[in-house]
């Protein structure tokens, strides 16, 4: 899916808290968006995937608006997932079911899926009762399973096991790679970016402030702001 | 007509809703009457046992308590005595029942037969007939089962009718002494009520003279009950007067040994002043103001 | 005291006796309680939802009336019933006075709050989540109504459970719309009402006994199914 953004703002009384010029993510770009807190990331993302409204501005998906047929083609994984309270297999299954998928297909998607992550032993499980890099792999296979065109990651592997952090990761690269989907995804973490994504976005103070090739971004930055928070030092 | 009833009854809904907040924000009111000094209480020839406790706890009917003669004559009595009267107005049968667990300090109640058993169980010290009133048998405006013309002061002919007809008959149900009356008139008529015409509410009188009104149907009541009730209903008294009809009612003080709570002395000045010419002079008078005849007559010994 | 002991045999004593009165009595109760909760359960739980995740002029005020009334006394329910469906009330044509329809309705009023209240406060905990969730996983309103109800199952058992608590142990609205009347509109707490007045204490607490037998079972009943599903 193609995104194109065009002079958006997103103002919260008065004060504005993001301000994005003309801005395009091609249809298979995996873009990773990094930054500092409070830069605006998660308010951006938030708004790309309609859970928040834009001051001013619009953003288009395949040269459309938003509107019902894409809410239906996107979906965006949270850094603390809410898992339905049923079992793991019923969590997976929700999107296809609403989307009318028979029960035989279900079935074998969602043990396919659970077989790939490594979790088919926890599919009779009750999702509440789930460690919390499990909740967090069950709430990415319920993401992906309907095989969006695009799909937002909201900072999805904060606090949890490195194992865990593993297996996601090897999931969403190989659903990137099958399903030319675009991937948004935001992170804290450079390195996760770097085995990643295919582009990088840099945010600070509600701007983007460098935009291109992951390796253009983070290894050879001419931008002051970037190449300091590359080296790790703190900027304010 | 309709229009003007609705009215009425969205003017009550807000009523309703301003005694809601009212009844929130204001302070619940006192309304025990103030005693008098003590040097003012002069009480005749009961200078006897010193009273030391000034309340006085009454078990009554609900009838004697609907009526209003007891708000008319217990401020009268406290005025006179400093004895403040708490009244407790229940069904006969739990009035009876308060007195023999020792509950209540003096009964009034009207159902001579369990009063007398009541006394003779030794619950009570000595009962003593201080009024009656009558009981007085309402039914619709229309009167279907045509009593009013066939047995105006012939209580078990009307009766009959109204068995005879299946008109709806509404029943206290409960056991108290308006009840215990209309079942000796059923009994003495050798028929036992029943099926959907027979209503057995067990409830009290104001409820149950409401039913028949909603209903329009035929019940028993006293005439005092009837008559502070009369202006809002659409039924008429249509048998009155039967000698069968006359309802006593006795005073009895509960006796003082089954706890040391009951306070005898005071129940001793209540029922001495009941029957006093002075309080048999107020049972007398109460409601002729305001329906132009005695609600209850007395008529003590 | 010892009225307590003996009601405690007299409740036996109904229970195994099979006297008719009091089985027609123990059956009235439990069918109006359970349909006046059973109604408020289908008005209720679409409302709690609805008021919690949705956001509309005068919120505040709706939710503020909806606790006010959670705690309306049943007499002025009763009261007002009875004054619409009485013989000179608007729905006075209808002719439900004193039938276990008005019992129903009255009781209807007193539930739906209840339910609504305590639907409408789980969704404000979780509703918000439940519904991003709905949204990025692509469900459409009606999609999200029933995983919202789903979600919040627990709340509405809860909610069901307290406003038929409120149904069988009320009398003062029951009392007024049914009457009371013998083999009719009597449920066990008019019942109790009446024999209270009649001084027949060790009777109404026997009754009193079999009410509370009777709630544990069906709150046994309820939470069975709620976990069996």
């Amino acid at each position: 899916m193609n995104i194109t953004i065009s002079n958006l703002t997103k103002s919260y009384k008065e004060k504005l808290v993001l301000k994005i010029d003309d801005s395009h993510v091609n249809s298979g770009c995996f873009l990773g968006v990094i930054g500092p807190n409070g830069a605006g990331k998660s308010t951006l993302v938030k708004i790309i995937a309609g859970l928040d409204q834009a001051t001013t501005g619009e953003i288009q998906y395949d040269s459309t608006p938003l509107n019902t047929s894409i809410y239906q083609k996107m979906t965006m994984v949270f850094q603390k997932p809410y898992l339905l309270r049923t079992s793991v297999f019923n969590n997976i299954a929700y999107p296809l079911k609403i989307r009318k998928v028979d029960h035989r297909s279900i079935e074998e998607k969602v043990n396919q899926l659970l077989e790939e992550m490594d979790i088919q032993h926890i599919k009779n499980q009750n999702a509440w009762t789930l460690s919390g890099g499990e909740a967090q792999k069950v709430a990415l296979a319920r993401a992906i399973i309907f095989q969006p065109s695009l799909l937002i990651l909201d900072e999805p592997t904060a606090n949890i096991d490195p194992a865990s952090i593993f297996m996601m990761e090897k999931t969403v690269r190989h659903f990137h790679e099958e399903s030319k989907a675009t991937i948004i995804i935001v992170t804290h973490n450079l390195q996760q970016a770097k085995r990643l994504c295919t582009d990088v976005a840099f945010m600070h103070q509600g701007n983007v402030i460098e935009y291109g090739k992951t390796e253009d971004v983070i290894f050879s930055s001419k931008n002051q702001i970037t190449r300091k928070f590359v080296e790790g030092e703190i900027i304010l | 007509m309709i229009f003007k009833k609705s009215k009425t009854l969205s003017i009550m809904i807000f009523m309703l809703v301003l005694m809601i907040i009212f009844v929130g924000c204001t302070k619940p009111q006192e309304t025990v009457t103030p005693e008098t000094p003590a040097e003012d209480i002069s009480i005749e020839e009961n200078t006897a046992p010193e009273i030391t406790n000034k309340t006085l706890l009454l078990s009554t009917t609900t009838s004697t308590e609907n009526s209003g003669l007891l708000d008319y004559i217990l401020p009268i009595f406290t005025r006179e005595t400093g004895i403040k009267v708490k009244v407790v107005a229940v069904g006969t049968g739990q009035a009876l029942q308060m007195g023999k667990d020792g509950d209540a300090d003096a009964l009034l109640v009207h159902a001579k037969a369990s009063e007398e058993e009541f006394v003779a169980e030794g619950h009570g010290l000595e009962r003593f007939e201080v009024m009656y009133n009558d009981f007085v048998l309402l039914g619709p405006d229309e009167d279907p089962a045509d009593v009013l013309a066939n047995a105006p002061k012939d209580i078990l002919a009307a009766f009959k009718l109204i068995h005879d007809k299946k008109l709806t008959f509404v029943s206290r149900g409960d056991d108290s002494g308006t009840h215990k009356m209309e079942l000796t008139l059923w009994k003495e008529l050798g028929l036992e009520p029943s099926g959907d015409w027979y209503v057995e509410a067990g409830q009290g009188m104001g409820a149950v003279i409401q039913m028949t009104d909603e209903m329009q149907g035929y019940t028993l009541t006293d005439r005092a009950t009837y008559l502070s009730m009369q202006s809002d209903l659409d039924l008429t008294v249509v048998t009155e007067g039967d000698t069968q009809l006359f309802n006593q009612y006795g005073i009895i003080a509960v006796n003082p040994d089954k706890n040391d709570k009951i306070n005898a002395p005071a129940a001793e000045v209540f029922i001495q002043w009941m029957l006093s010419d002075q309080g048999q002079q107020l049972i007398g008078e109460f409601g002729k103001a305001e329906f132009g005849q005695s609600l209850f007559i007395p008529n003590a010994k | 005291m010892s009225e307590i002991v003996e009601g405690f045999h007299k409740a036996i004593e109904l229970l195994v006796s099979l006297d008719k009165e009091i089985y027609e009595i123990i059956l009235l109760s439990i069918y109006v309680s359970l349909a006046s909760t059973f109604i408020s359960t289908i008005l209720a739980v679409p409302l709690g939802v609805v008021i919690g995740a949705k956001s509309f002029p005068f919120k505040k005020l709706v939710v503020r009336l909806i606790y006010t009334m959670m705690s309306l006394p049943p007499v002025i329910v009763g009261l007002v019933v009875f004054l619409f469906i009485s013989r000179r009330g608007p729905l006075g044509y209808l002719g439900i006075v004193f039938t276990p329809t008005a019992m129903i309705i009255a009781q209807v009023l007193l539930v739906t709050p209840i339910i609504t209240g305590i639907v409408y406060n789980g969704t404000k905990e979780k509703g918000e989540e439940i519904k991003k969730l709905a949204k990025t996983l692509g469900a459409n309103k009606v999609e999200t109504l029933i995983l919202m109800i789903k979600e919040l199952r627990i709340n509405i058992f809860t909610g069901i459970v307290s406003g038929y608590g409120r149904a069988i142990s009320e009398v003062g609205a029951v009392m007024i719309v049914g009457g009371n009347i013998k083999g009719h509109t009597r449920v066990m707490t008019t019942a109790i009402a009446m024999l209270r007045n009649q001084g027949d204490y060790a009777m109404a607490i026997a009754i009193g006994i079999v009410l509370l037998f009777l709630s544990f079972i069906i709150n046994s009943l309820l939470y069975h199914f709620q976990l069996g599903e």
